[in-house]
């Protein structure tokens, strides 16, 4: 920052720090937003806000600064997630996508390859669990607290069952539709209780990768930067034994990795668009992308970088992280995300931690309220 | 006399208006909000008037009415808690004994640790692997672990255990200032009459911090009412809706889901709730303290 400073001199960036939080740092900044607060003229959204900040008039569109040809510079999925009917409101600065990470040491002595189904992740895990005998090792840890992390999660299962959370495009909920239903069930069924501990259902991030860099998890799903810290010898007991992969799929279908990360947006509020415009644009340059990966470890949202012959070397892992960044798929843009997402996350949650629910009939009530909610979208006046 | 009364409604002047701005003024905007349909992200719908209809949405939203339960159950289990460990806390406190004071102090901790703090604190105790609770229970039985904030139903009991922790010193302290305005006369004249400590308790005790206890019960209600904090550091509201509490819904409907006239409807509702117990309670208290100055 000190460098777009000096190099537009009167220019001074202030810094206003936020909670850590996600949901809360969305509440944070719409609430700035609602109030048209003009001194914040930039703001990074979480990778499901840019529909519902630019419905609400609070993100300006960018595409008069960010033509298409910079767009296709980007990795695609962001960028996806930054476009809502067909204008873009935001620059991707941080990508993440879920990823598998497992124990190369217990595959390898197991003689496993990594898992491409979930039914071959759960038979590898229960052969492990059987054979290592610990009662503390878990088979599998991920994050199904009820919170956004659960949609992250269960996205994963259900598109990888060639399911939907719902059309975007009909503006229905596609929860109860059988491939959804079944890969719900599986979870219920197959992971939880079994080769994953029932305090899962209480796990976010953190939990669920304490567990596993303590070395009693075999397999974990996760976002990039799980890599840093389980292969950190100081505060990971399993470091230099983690291997990632891509996550499974359902036989038959392609394996989905929810797409996560931040993007850089201006305010309509605004008093200097075009200086706001020069910040953004000087933060997602491939320069300063670069130094962010060194300095961090975080992975570039340009394409370029991925060739990079100083950032290979230094983040050995980008090819495969690369590769799971083209088969990351966003959740779908909408202005009604978070009505949408409380109402699943109470779905999946109820689904999950009650073993006798009914799940078809519960997914039709949660479909229901969802379509309740999309219909408010019907009738949005053209942009 | 008109004229100190003219005084003292000057003097009053600063605080009705800071009651006024800071309290009535956001009560009646929530309640003309209440009554209009206003979604944040769907600017084009505009505010629209719909008098009653998100009160009646309310009644009929399983979610709500779900989480109105949760709040009862919260509220009906929590404070008779309170209100019973926090007497014989009191009971403890007013006897006279060396580091007393000592005790006054530790006592009143956790009503003063900020309940952020103390909510992240119960919920690293509830960790199915490394918590408190199970070591505890358990000990080196890692095999019958369990995971409270992974079940619906005790991860309700384990919120309602954080605040029972949280505020039994509150409603031990209120008790114990009704504690000490017994006259010891009362106990000597009781003892010459023979009664037991028993007797003493039922007979003299009970009826005088009568005021003090219903006084305890009212800033306790209220305050369960409103339950927030705990329920959105501990769980979210997880696993399964189980300890989605009336005040967290309405929040994220409000704050969240930029749902506001519904949002308004539910703060509306727990004011009432909240109003509705007061007025009872308040009758009550005024009730006994009639009945102590006629006795």
């Amino acid at each position: 920052m000190a460098d777009f400073e000096k190099r537009n001199p009167g220019v001074r960036i202030i810094q206003e720090v936020g909670p850590h939080s996600s949901t809360q740092f969305h509440d944070l900044v719409s609430q700035k937003l609602k109030n048209r607060d003009t001194e914040m003229d930039v703001f990074v959204m979480d990778v499901v806000w840019p529909a519902e900040f630019a419905s609400a008039g609070w993100a300006l569109p960018l595409d008069r600064y960010f033509p298409e040809a910079e767009q296709s510079k980007f990795l695609a999925a962001p960028l996806l997630a930054n476009r809502y009917r067909g204008r873009v409101y935001g620059v991707p600065l941080f990508v993440d996508a879920g990823l598998l990470y497992y124990r190369k040491d217990l595959l390898a002595k197991y003689n496993f390859a990594p898992p491409r189904s979930w039914p071959e992740l759960v038979d590898q895990a229960k052969t492990i669990l059987a054979g290592e005998m610990d009662p503390l090792l878990s088979g599998f840890s991920a994050q199904f607290k009820q919170y956004e992390g659960l949609i992250c999660n269960m996205m994963e299962y259900i598109l990888g069952n060639g399911g939907a959370l719902w059309d975007d495009a009909r503006l229905v909920s596609a929860l109860q539709q059988p491939p959804a239903v079944e890969a719900v069930r599986f979870v219920r069924d197959k992971i939880i209780g079994e080769i994953a501990a029932r305090g899962v259902l209480a796990y976010q991030e953190p939990e669920s990768l304490a567990l596993f860099t303590q070395g009693k998890a075999v397999f974990h799903r996760n976002w990039p930067y799980a890599w840093r810290s389980a292969n950190d010898p100081e505060r990971s007991k399993i470091a230099g034994k983690v291997a990632m992969a891509t996550l499974p799929s359902f036989p038959g279908h392609r394996g989905v990795a929810t797409l996560g990360g931040w993007q850089m947006g201006v305010s309509r509020f605004s008093k200097k668009p075009d200086l706001a415009w020069r910040f953004v644009d000087f933060m997602t340059s491939p320069e300063m992308q670069k130094r962010i990966a060194l300095a961090t470890g975080r992975p570039p949202t340009r394409m370029a970088l991925y060739d990079d012959p100083e950032l290979l070397q230094k983040i050995p892992q980008l090819p495969s992280l690369l590769e799971n960044f083209k088969r990351a798929v966003p959740r779908p843009t909408t202005p009604v995300y978070v009505p949408l997402s409380n109402i699943m996350q109470r779905y999946f949650s109820s689904a999950l931690a009650l073993p006798d629910t009914n799940i078809a009939e519960r997914a039709a009530l949660a479909a229901r309220d969802m379509d309740r909610v999309l219909d408010l979208l019907r009738g949005a006046p053209a942009p | 006399m008109r004229g100190s009364h003219r005084l003292a409604l000057f003097f009053l002047f600063p605080s009705l208006i800071f009651v006024g701005v800071f309290t009535l003024y956001p009560i009646f905007e929530s309640f003309r909000l209440s009554f209009y349909r206003t979604i944040l992200t769907l600017p084009w719908l505009g505010q629209k008037m719909v008098g009653w209809e998100n009160y009646a949405d309310l009644w009929t939203d399983p979610v709500a009415v779900q989480s109105l339960k949760t709040t009862i159950i919260f509220v009906a289990v929590t404070i008779p808690l309170e209100l019973l460990l926090g007497l014989g806390m009191a009971l403890v406190m007013n006897e006279v004994f060396r580091g007393r004071g000592l005790l006054r102090a530790v006592v009143l901790v956790p009503w003063a640790i900020p309940t952020v703090v103390s909510s992240q604190m119960w919920r690293f105790i509830f960790n199915d692997r490394y918590g408190l609770f199970n070591v505890v229970l358990f000990g080196a039985d890692t095999a019958r672990y369990t995971a409270p904030l992974a079940e619906p139903g005790p991860a309700l009991m384990a919120i309602m255990a954080a605040e029972v922790w949280k505020t039994t010193p509150f409603a031990g302290l209120i008790i114990l200032a009704g504690l000490q305005t017994i006259p010891d006369e009362l106990y000597e004249s009781a003892s010459i009459d023979g009664a037991g400590a028993w007797q003493k308790f039922r007979h003299v005790t009970l009826p005088l911090i009568r005021p003090a206890l219903l006084l305890a019960l009212l800033f306790r209600s209220i305050d369960a009412l409103r339950v927030f904090d705990l329920v959105f550091v501990m769980t979210q509201g997880g696993p399964a809706d189980a300890t989605n509490v009336l005040q967290f819904y309405g929040y994220k409907k409000t704050f969240a889901e930029g749902m506001i006239g519904y949002g308004s409807a539910v703060a509306v509702g727990v004011f009432f709730i909240s109003l509705a117990l007061s007025l009872t309670y308040l009758r009550l208290l005024r009730e006994s303290r009639l009945e102590g100055a006629t006795r």
